[in-house]
C-alpha cells in the first residue's frame, strides 16, 4: 500500500507549486474565518469574553 | 435551577507552582554556568560538566522543567475555573505531577552522562521519550475529562490554546521520537540527513510554537484579564489569532535551514509562512496590551501588570524579529551567530519568564488566602529581571552582528581577513557581559523565591476551594442562527480534531514530498557508509554534544567556501543518523575537517583533544583528556551495524559480526600514525575512534575531483 503511494508521489511533476498551493489554502481559510468572525453577534461576544469572571467581579469592574 | 457545590483543587496548582520556581532557578543556574564556561574554559569540570553536555541540560531544564511546570500550573488553575469543575481525577493530577518531575530528574541525570539523541531540544533518550508520551496522555486525559464534566457550556479562548497545545505537542513528540533502539538506553534516528534535519526543525520550531507560545497565550488570555480586572480587548480577534496562528506556525520550521542542503521549495515555504506569522502574533500582542485599556494608570503601581506588560511586549518583539530573521538575506547574516541566542532569550526571559513571574505573584497569594509578603521585593525583582534581559540581549545582538561581519570580511587581496580563532577571542567580552545579564536575572528569581517563601509562610493553603455553579443542561437548545464557532466551542473533541487537521495540513505538505520524492535528495555515488570505527567515533561526537558548538553545513557563500571548502550537498548526509548540521558556530564548521587545507594530522587532533589551547592559543573549547584514557566500548558494534542496516544503510548482510575486526585494523593504523608523531597510546582508546570520524569528514566527495551526481 505504502509502496504504491510512494511510487505515485515520486512521479508528481512540478513539486515547486507546493508553496503556492499552501499559500492559497491559507488564504481561503483566513477569508472564511474573517467572514464568520465578522458575522458574530455582539452580545454573545460580550458574554464569551466575560467567561473568566465571576458575576460579582463583573459588577465591580468599570467596563 | 439547583446549584451544585464543588471544590477546586488548589493543591496540585501549588505543587506545579513550586516546581516551576525550583526548576526555573536550577535551569537558569546551569545556563549561567554554561555562559561562564565560554569565558573561562577551565570551568568545564570533568566530562559530566563539559559545555556540550551542560548546554542541552540548560535548554531542556528551562523549556520542559521551568516553562513545562509553568504551563501545568496555569492550566490546572484556570481550566478548573473556566469549566466550573474540579479536575477530572486527583489521581491523574498526581500521576501527571510526579511523572513529570521524574522525567525531569531522569533528564538531569542522563544528559550529563552523555546519553543523548543529539537532536536539539529532543536530546532525551528513548525510554524517557516513552515516559513523556505516557505522562502527556495522562495530562490530556485529565484535561479532556475536566472539560467534558464542566458546568460552563462554552470553552473560553484560553482552553482552545490548551487543546491545540496538547494535540500538537503529541504529534510533534511522536514524529520526532521516531528511532530504532539498539540497546536499553541508546537508539538511532529513523530519519537521516536532510530528512532528519527537516523533521528536527519542524519539531524544533514548533516546540517553540506549541510549548513556549500557545499554552502561554492561553495563560495570557486568562490571567491578564484577571489581573487587570477587565475582559480581553477583542474576543473576535482572539478567534482569528488562534486559528491563523496554529495554521501558520506549523509550516515555518524550514526557516532554520535556509541556504542549507534542504530543497529550495521547502525553504521558500518556510519563508513565506514565517513572514505571514507576524500578523496573528501581533494580533495576539495587541489583544493582550489593549486588554489594559483604561487601566494603564494601574500599571504604574501594580507589579503583576508590569511583569505582564513586559512579557507581552517581549512576545511582540520576538515575533517581529522572528519573521525578519526568516528572510533569506537576513538569515545569511544571522544564522550560526549569537544574534539567534539573543533572539531566543528575548522570548524565553521576556515572554515566558516574565509571564510566569506575573502569574506566580498573582496566584500564590490567592491560593494561600493572604497578601503578597513584600510588594517592594517584587518590584525589585521586576527591575532586576528587566535589566537582566537588556544586559543579556544587547551584548549578544552586538556580538552576533560583529561575528557575522568578521566571518565575511575579505582583505583587498581577496583573502579572509580573520581566522576563526580571532573571531572567537573577540567575542569573550560580550560573553562576559551576557553572564552579568544572566546573573541579574537569576538574582531576581532568588528574590522571588524568598518573597514567595515568606508569603506561603504567612498564609495557609486552601487545598480545596469551595465554589458553586449550576450543572450543565443536557439538552442544550440551539439558538436560531447560532454561530458555527459557538457550536465548536461546546464540543471539545470536535475542537481537538479540527485543530489536529489544521496543523496536519502544514506538516504533511511540508514533509511528505521530501520523504517521497527521490529528486529532493540527489544521491552521490562516492558517499559510502561509515566504517565501524568511524561510526563509533561519530557516536562519541554526538555523546559529547559537539553539535552544540560546531556546524557541519557549509552554505554556498564565498566567505564559507573560502574558509571551509566546497558547500554541502544533500546527498552527503544520507547515512547520518542523527544529522549533525548544528545551529551555532561557537567553533568552526567541521563538514570538511578531514580534507583540503583544513586537514590536520592525527597527532594534531590527539593533542587538541587533550588540551585545545595547546594547539590553538586562546581557544575556548573544553579539554577532553578523558577520551585519552577511556576504552572504546566495542561490545555494541554489531548491534549498531545491524540497527543501521535495518534503517537502510547498505552494510553487507552479516557485516555486524566482522565489524570489530575492521574496527581494530583501522584503529591500529591510527595508533601507528600517532606513534610516528611521538605519541604512545593504545589502539582501543575512545580518542582513536573520534579521530577516525573527524578525519573522515568531507572525504566522500573529495575522492573525485568532480563528484558525480545521480538523480
Amino acid at each position: 500500500m505504502f509502496k504504491f503511494i510512494k511510487q505515485y508521489a515520486e512521479n508528481i511533476a512540478g513539486i515547486n507549486i507546493y508553496p503556492m498551493i499552501s499559500l492559497f489554502i491559507f488564504f481561503v481559510f483566513f477569508i472564511v474565518l474573517l467572514i464568520f468572525v465578522k458575522k458574530m453577534n455582539r452580545e454573545r461576544v460580550q458574554e464569551l469574553s466575560n467567561l473568566p469572571f465571576e458575576k460579582e467581579e463583573l459588577n465591580n469592574s468599570n467596563q | 435551577m439547583q446549584v451544585e457545590k464543588f471544590y477546586y483543587d488548589n493543591r496540585i496548582v501549588k505543587n506545579f507552582a513550586f516546581a516551576t520556581i525550583l526548576w526555573g532557578a536550577v535551569g537558569m543556574l546551569v545556563g549561567l554556568w554554561a555562559a561562564l564556561q565560554l569565558v573561562f574554559p577551565q570551568m568545564n569540570i570533568t566530562q559530566y560538566g563539559s559545555f556540550g553536555r551542560l548546554r542541552p541540560l540548560h535548554t531542556n531544564a528551562v523549556i520542559f522543567a521551568f516553562v513545562g511546570n509553568g504551563i501545568f500550573m496555569g492550566v490546572y488553575y484556570s481550566l478548573q475555573r473556566l469549566c466550573k469543575a474540579r479536575m477530572f481525577s486527583d489521581k491523574l493530577s498526581n500521576i501527571h505531577f510526579w511523572g513529570w518531575q521524574l522525567i525531569i530528574v531522569a533528564a538531569a541525570i542522563t544528559l550529563p552522562l552523555g546519553l543523548t539523541q543529539g537532536a536539539e531540544y529532543a536530546e532525551l533518550i528513548w525510554p524517557i521519550d516513552v515516559a513523556i508520551t505516557v505522562i502527556w496522555v495522562v495530562f490530556g486525559w485529565n484535561m479532556f475529562g475536566t472539560i467534558i464534566k464542566r458546568r460552563e457550556k462554552h470553552l473560553y479562548v484560553a482552553i482552545w490554546f490548551y487543546i491545540a497545545t496538547f494535540v500538537t505537542v503529541a504529534v510533534l513528540h511522536i514524529v520526532r521520537s521516531g528511532q530504532l533502539p539498539y540497546s536499553f538506553l541508546e537508539s538511532y534516528s529513523w530519519y537521516s540527513g536532510v530528512q532528519d534535519a527537516l523533521v528536527q526543525w519542524w519539531y524544533g520550531h514548533n516546540a517553540v510554537a506549541f510549548f513556549l507560545t500557545t499554552p502561554y497565550l492561553g495563560l495570557m488570555y486568562y490571567f491578564m484579564p484577571k489581573a487587570a480586572n477587565r475582559p480581553v480587548y477583542s474576543y473576535r480577534l482572539s478567534i482569528i489569532h488562534f486559528w491563523s496562528l496554529i495554521f501558520l506556525y506549523i509550516w515555518a520550521g524550514p526557516h532554520h535551514l535556509l541556504y542549507t542542503s534542504l530543497p529550495n521549495w521547502a525553504q521558500s515555504l518556510g519563508v513565506v509562512f514565517s513572514v505571514m506569522l507576524i500578523f496573528p502574533s501581533w494580533g495576539g500582542m495587541i489583544n493582550g496590551l489593549l486588554t489594559l485599556r483604561g487601566a494603564w494608570d494601574r500599571v504604574r503601581d501594580d507589579v503583576i501588570l508590569k511583569f505582564m506588560v513586559v512579557a507581552v511586549t517581549a512576545y511582540g518583539m520576538a515575533t517581529f524579529e522572528g519573521p525578519m530573521l526568516s528572510l533569506k538575506s537576513v538569515s545569511a547574516v544571522s544564522h550560526y551567530t549569537d544574534w539567534i541566542v539573543a533572539h531566543v532569550h528575548v522570548g524565553a526571559l521576556g515572554w515566558n519568564g516574565m509571564l510566569t513571574f506575573g502569574v506566580l505573584y498573582w496566584l500564590i497569594p490567592r491560593i494561600f488566602k493572604t497578601g503578597l509578603y513584600s510588594k517592594k521585593l517584587a518590584a525589585n525583582h521586576f527591575w532586576l529581571a528587566t535589566l537582566g534581559i537588556l544586559f543579556y540581549a544587547i551584548p549578544m545582538y552586538w556580538a552576533g552582528i560583529q561575528q557575522s561581519l568578521m566571518w565575511k570580511e575579505f582583505t583587498e587581496a581577496g583573502l579572509l581577513k580573520y581566522t576563526f580563532l580571532e573571531t572567537v577571542t573577540y567575542m569573550k567580552p560580550f560573553y562576559s557581559m551576557r553572564a552579568i545579564g544572566g546573573t541579574l536575572y537569576l538574582t531576581g528569581v532568588l528574590i522571588m523565591f524568598y518573597n514567595i517563601y515568606r508569603t506561603v509562610k504567612q498564609g495557609k493553603l486552601v487545598g480545596n476551594e469551595e465554589a458553586e455553579a449550576a450543572p450543565l443542561q443536557r439538552e442544550y437548545e440551539k439558538h436560531t442562527g447560532e454561530h458555527w464557532h459557538r457550536v465548536i466551542e461546546r464540543k471539545p473533541i470536535l475542537f481537538m480534531i479540527l485543530s489536529l487537521v489544521v496543523i496536519l495540513i502544514g506538516g504533511i505538505i511540508e514533509m511528505v514530498p521530501t520523504f517521497m520524492i527521490k529528486s529532493n535528495v540527489p544521491t552521490i555515488s562516492s558517499v559510502k557508509p561509515y566504517t565501524p570505527l568511524e561510526l563509533q567515533g561519530r557516536d562519541i561526537y554526538v555523546r559529547e554534544g559537539c553539535y552544540v558548538c560546531h556546524s557541519q553545513m557549509i552554505r554556498p557563500f564565498r566567505s564559507e567556501t573560502e574558509r571551509y571548502g566546497e558547500y554541502s550537498k544533500a546527498g552527503e548526509f544520507v547515512y547520518d543518523k542523527p544529522f549533525q548540521w548544528g545551529s551555532k558556530r561557537i567553533g568552526p564548521d567541521l563538514a570538511r575537517e578531514g580534507t583540503g587545507n583544513l586537514k590536520k594530522s592525527d597527532g594534531w587532533h590527539f593533542r587538541h583533544f587533550r588540551e585545545p589551547s595547546s594547539m590553538s592559543e586562546g581557544s575556548i573549547m573544553p579539554a577532553y583528556p578523558f577520551l585519552l584514557t577511556q576504552n572504546l566500548d566495542t561490545s555494541n558494534t554489531a548491534a549498531k551495524i545491524n540497527a543501521m542496516r535495518s534503517l537502510g544503510v547498505p552494510y553487507e548482510k552479516g557485516y555486524g559480526k566482522q565489524a570489530n575486526r575492521d574496527l581494530m585494523a583501522q584503529a591500529n593504523g591510527i595508533r601507528i600514525n600517532l606513534k610516528i608523531e611521538g605519541i604512545e597510546v593504545p589502539a582501543n582508546r575512545e580518542v582513536i575512534a573520534l579521530i577516525a570520524y573527524i578525519q573522515r569528514l568531507g572525504k566522500d566527495i573529495s575522492k573525485n575531483s568532480s563528484p558525480t551526481f545521480n538523480k
